[in-house]
């Protein structure tokens, strides 16, 4: 029973820090332009 | 023809169109993430009924107990937060006295999430919060779907012909939809009230599927989804004549009926089986899920279709701007 207790406590503190770390890279805007990369090798611009 | 996805977010979007994006993408993404937990600590929940010995059973007992405050704990953000919209909406048209997909969609989480959270408190009986956070979760998912295919229109004088379309097409969608809406709420609540007279214990996991089941996400996106896959298909060959541009339009509709047919027929078929009492809450949202995915699949059949008749008249088509470009 304690083993469960502290796996619960665990998976809640996984829980919320996925959690976080998803909501910052929504609007931090890692989703907003999911083709840009794919795009950025066709580019020619070699010194940017 | 250039690869296309609503996905990818339009150019011409506004700011505040944007920000309702990335919102509504954190409430369906941690929707997902305390669904998936919950799920998990709905487990021992349904081990409850197995033989076993009066040691195990005890053990089982203060296990459950346990995982429902945590399950509690994790679905009152989905409830609060992630389902916010609903609340919203919902609130809106009861002051406005009429009733749209949001009401049902509330009226099924308070069925579900107050009984459960009195189960917890009390420490017995059933509790649905891993259908409650499913619901939401898959609810938003098609909310989602709807979102970006309706950011995704192109500009043009095709593309407002397809909107003026979709006008005409979602008024009259949108009415059937209430109307069915009304009725299956009804047979929920006159089915509730037979099952809480003859057996009461399963009254409300009964009329939890059924408030489940009326929720009318298919039929809302039926229409929404056939005039992006128009749209999509305009995009993705931009020297569409007018001649195509009726066909296509024609097209478009002839997917949005089958689409709300479909979501209907879905809808027949699953209430008189959650009367009955042979659908779990949780079953009754995952058919939910796979209708809306249904919805959206036929319209991207017809964007397939499309483009795949223009990918053959390509090489006609792409063979003059070729020569005049040549230098």
């Amino acid at each position: 029973m304690e083993a469960m207790f502290l796996l619960i406590a665990i998976s809640l503190v996984f829980v919320v820090a996925i959690g976080v770390a998803f909501w910052w890279a929504i609007f931090a805007g890692q989703f907003d332009e999911s083709d840009s990369a794919a795009k950025s090798i066709l580019g020619d611009e070699e010194n940017e | 023809m250039r690869a296309f996805s609503i996905f990818s977010l339009p150019d011409t979007l506004a700011h505040s169109q944007r920000l309702q994006r990335r919102h509504m993408l954190a409430r369906l993404g941690l929707a997902w993430l305390a669904m998936m937990q919950v799920m998990m600590f709905a487990f021992p929940g349904y081990l409850r009924n197995r033989p076993m010995g009066a040691e195990d059973q005890s053990f089982l007992d203060s296990a459950i107990v346990l995982m429902n405050w945590v399950s509690l704990a994790l679905t009152l953000p989905v409830v609060l937060y992630c389902a916010w919209p609903v609340w919203q909406g919902a609130a809106h048209r009861m002051r406005q006295a009429s009733i749209s997909m949001d009401v049902p969609v509330a009226l099924g989480i308070v069925a579900a999430f107050i009984p459960s959270t009195y189960a917890t408190y009390a420490g017995h009986g059933e509790v649905y919060f891993d259908s409650v956070t499913m619901f939401v979760a898959f609810l938003l998912t098609a909310r989602y779907l709807e979102l970006c295919a309706r950011q995704a229109v192109g500009s043009g004088r095709m593309h407002e012909a397809i909107e003026a379309h979709r006008i005409v097409l979602s008024s009259r969608a949108d009415r059937v939809a209430i109307w069915f809406t009304i009725i299956q709420l009804a047979v929920a609540f006159a089915a509730g009230a037979v099952w809480y007279m003859h057996a009461p214990e399963r009254a409300v996991g009964i009329m939890v599927a059924m408030l489940v089941i009326s929720c009318p996400c298919a039929m809302a996106m039926a229409v929404p989804t056939a005039i992006a896959a128009a749209h999509a298909s305009l995009m993705a060959r931009p020297s569409t004549s007018e001649h195509e541009l009726a066909g296509l339009v024609r097209a478009s509709e002839r997917i949005a009926r089958q689409s709300l047919l479909g979501a209907m027929l879905w809808h027949v078929l699953m209430m008189p089986l959650a009367a009955i009492g042979w659908v779990q809450p949780w079953l009754a949202a995952i058919t939910m899920l796979l209708s809306s995915l249904a919805v959206a699949a036929n319209a991207w059949r017809l964007f397939r279709r499309q483009t795949a008749t223009s990918a053959a008249a390509l090489p006609v088509a792409g063979q003059r701007p070729l020569s005049v470009d040549r230098p």
